[in-house]
């Protein structure tokens, strides 16, 4: 076939591929009968009302000398570990507000951090592209170093988030900023899916989150810089399960609903998603109302019922807290005593619900649980 | 006259026909590359084409498949069903309440803490009736700010009293927890922050050890970041201009 022929090829594949998308999308909005606020208001459902101590800053964690950029709470134990500017890694016993560890990285440029499952290890990556394993149970010296008990190394860019599988100490997922997400397996340190890529249709820029699902745990969310967020089964790595579009910016931060079916997105269009993972459907846009700029969202996270959607936003302290079944704003914890004094770069529900913790550029860790009271039969 | 070129080239001296001869020759040109196929061109524009021919039958596989999917509004009536029927620590719960507790309530509203063998209420700012039965909150000489006090073994906050003993660090319940350099705070420590030369470091963009081989150690994290770029041997033109 000639060159001519071929390019006359590419032209009607494209006007096709073209077509079958619009196809798609006008299919789509027809199923969109409804969301999940007008349902909710239909169906009469009360708002969620806060008093002025509901929600308390029970816990204030000081120990970083720079910005926090993510933590992670273990499983069970109540302990947290956080990541940030300063270079470290420090894991906070969260009751107490005691530190027991103070890691010093060898790379200084951190950007994620998770705990193992059994919460002996942590995890951590960033700009060196590489994923760090700690064993908690290993000795630091006198400078706080703590040797690496193994790197996992292969990805071609900064690493952007990590979190290991549910119940599986020994795997782990990153995702990274050469636009793939990898699947490894610690006691290796070797790669066992790879998903996206060169040869691989996947995300087309960089991928900055994941989060995997808890009730399936081959299931896994990415959020990307190329505005989509995607479903993929880690035992079929050579294509997203499902492409989710609808936002107009990088979406940062993706959360799986405590159902397991559904998730959410916060994006750099100022919105925070939610999606259904079966069908395909955004269920509910959370778009705070205002002509000002559209702020963008840096990390959510999800109550235990999924009834309150928290918000991180990169303007000042903001800190939204959404009822996603109406869809608004019920309180702001950045206007609460005790609030951050920058932005919020990361969030984290406890295994329990009891209590978030938030991570702020002002180099502190907040714990905030209810504080009011409850009325019981 | 002679009319022929030969007679009148034959009166014309070898030179001048030479030089007649050269300026009526085209300047010297290179040649132009033979015509090979543009087979790098074609196997690309090829891979193309499959590519798309490749979409397509996703796209088509994804169409099939949205035609036996439900509309949102289940979708929207599965999400509102699971919010109401999971109960969730951080909202509070509106229910009626009972006689013996609005009997608490009284109780507890005429006097300011309520302490008996067999109930407790914690009374800092209205009183409540709790399931269990709660100790007390000691609530006196404790200086949090911003938090409630209490000697730790309370049914509500439980807070936190600054050790007097540290002064430069903030530090709770005796353990120091904050200095400016995290080597002057010992995570289990006991004792005061001790080592007032214990500044915040600030460590140079790219100081990377190269253990890495690449040419690049970093790059940045999307377009905002406008500068942590290093081959491992030059220092970053700029650290601070990081918006990271």
């Amino acid at each position: 076939m000639s060159v001519s022929e071929l390019k006359e090829r590419h032209a009607v594949a494209t006007e096709t591929v073209n077509n079958l998308r619009d196809r798609l999308k006008q299919r789509r909005l027809q199923l969109l009968d409804t969301d999940v606020a007008k349902y909710s208001v239909a169906q009469g459902r009360s708002p969620v009302k806060f008093g002025a101590t509901d929600l308390v800053c029970c816990r204030t964690l000081q120990g970083h000398t720079g910005k926090v950029y993510s933590l992670d709470w273990t499983p069970e134990r109540n302990r947290i570990v956080s990541a940030s500017q300063d270079g470290r890694l420090i894991v906070w016993n969260a009751l107490t507000s005691q530190k027991t560890h103070a890691i010093k990285l060898p790379c200084a440029w951190v950007m994620t951090c998770a705990f193992s499952p059994n919460g002996q290890t942590v995890a951590c990556g960033g700009l060196d592209s590489v994923c760090s394993i700690f064993s908690l149970s290993s000795t630091a010296d006198k400078d706080g170093t703590v040797p690496v008990s193994r790197m996992l190394s292969g990805h071609r860019g900064y690493v952007s988030c990590c979190q290991y599988v549910p119940n599986e100490d020994a795997h782990l997922i990153t995702s990274s900023g050469d636009q793939t997400c990898v699947l490894w397996d610690v006691t290796t340190g070797l790669k066992t899916s790879v998903f996206g890529g060169e040869f691989q249709s996947g995300h087309t820029a960089d991928v900055l989150s994941v989060s995997i699902s808890g009730s399936n745990p081959n299931w896994f969310i990415s959020g990307s810089c190329d505005t989509t967020a995607r479903l993929w089964d880690t035992r079929a790595a050579s294509r997203a399960v499902r492409t989710f579009h609808g936002h107009e910016g990088d979406v940062n931060t993706v959360k799986f609903f405590p159902d397991g079916q559904r998730f959410g997105t916060g994006s750099d269009d100022g919105t925070c998603r939610l999606y259904d993972i079966r069908t395909g459907h955004q269920l509910q846009v959370y778009q705070p109302q205002g002509d000002g700029e559209n702020v963008p969202v840096t990390s959510i996270a999800f109550s235990a019922s999924g009834r309150l959607l928290f918000a991180g936003y990169a303007n000042n302290n903001a800190c939204y807290v959404w009822d996603t079944l109406l869809g608004e704003i019920v309180l702001d914890l950045g206007e609460l005593q005790d609030s951050h004094k920058n932005r919020i770069s990361c969030l984290g529900m406890s295994a329990d619900g009891s209590a978030l913790c938030t991570g702020s550029w002002d180099s502190n860790l907040k714990i905030w649980a209810f504080g009011g009271h409850r009325r019981v039969i | 006259m002679a009319s022929t070129s030969g007679s009148v080239g034959a009166e014309v001296t070898g030179e001048t026909c030479s030089s007649l001869a050269k300026s009526s020759l085209p300047p010297p040109r290179p040649k132009s590359p033979p015509e090979y196929p543009d087979l790098y061109g074609k196997r690309r524009e090829a891979a193309r084409v499959q590519m798309l021919e490749r979409e397509i039958g996703y796209l088509e596989a994804k169409i099939k498949f949205i035609e036996g999917v439900q509309p949102a509004s289940r979708c929207c009536k599965e999400v509102s069903d699971f919010v109401v029927a999971n109960s969730d620590p951080l909202i509070p719960a509106q229910r009626k309440s009972r006689r013996h507790c609005r009997f608490w309530k009284w109780l507890c509203s005429c006097v300011p803490c309520l302490s008996l063998a067999s109930f407790c209420c914690c009374c800092q700012s209205e009183c409540s009736c709790h399931l269990r039965k709660p100790k007390c909150c000691n609530c006196t000489g404790c200086n949090c700010a911003g938090s409630k006090c209490c000697d730790g073994s309370c049914c509500s906050n439980i807070c936190c009293c600054p050790k007097p003993s540290c002064p430069s660090c903030s530090c709770f319940r005796g353990c120091c927890c904050w200095c400016p350099d995290l080597s002057c705070c010992i995570p289990t420590c006991f004792r005061s922050c001790s080592r007032p030369s214990c500044l915040n470091k600030k460590s140079s963009c790219c100081s990377c050890n190269c253990k890495i081989r690449w040419s690049s150690c970093f790059k940045c994290p999307k377009v905002r970041l406008c500068c942590c770029f290093c081959n491992c041997k030059n220092l970053c033109s700029n650290p601070y201009c990081l918006a990271f």
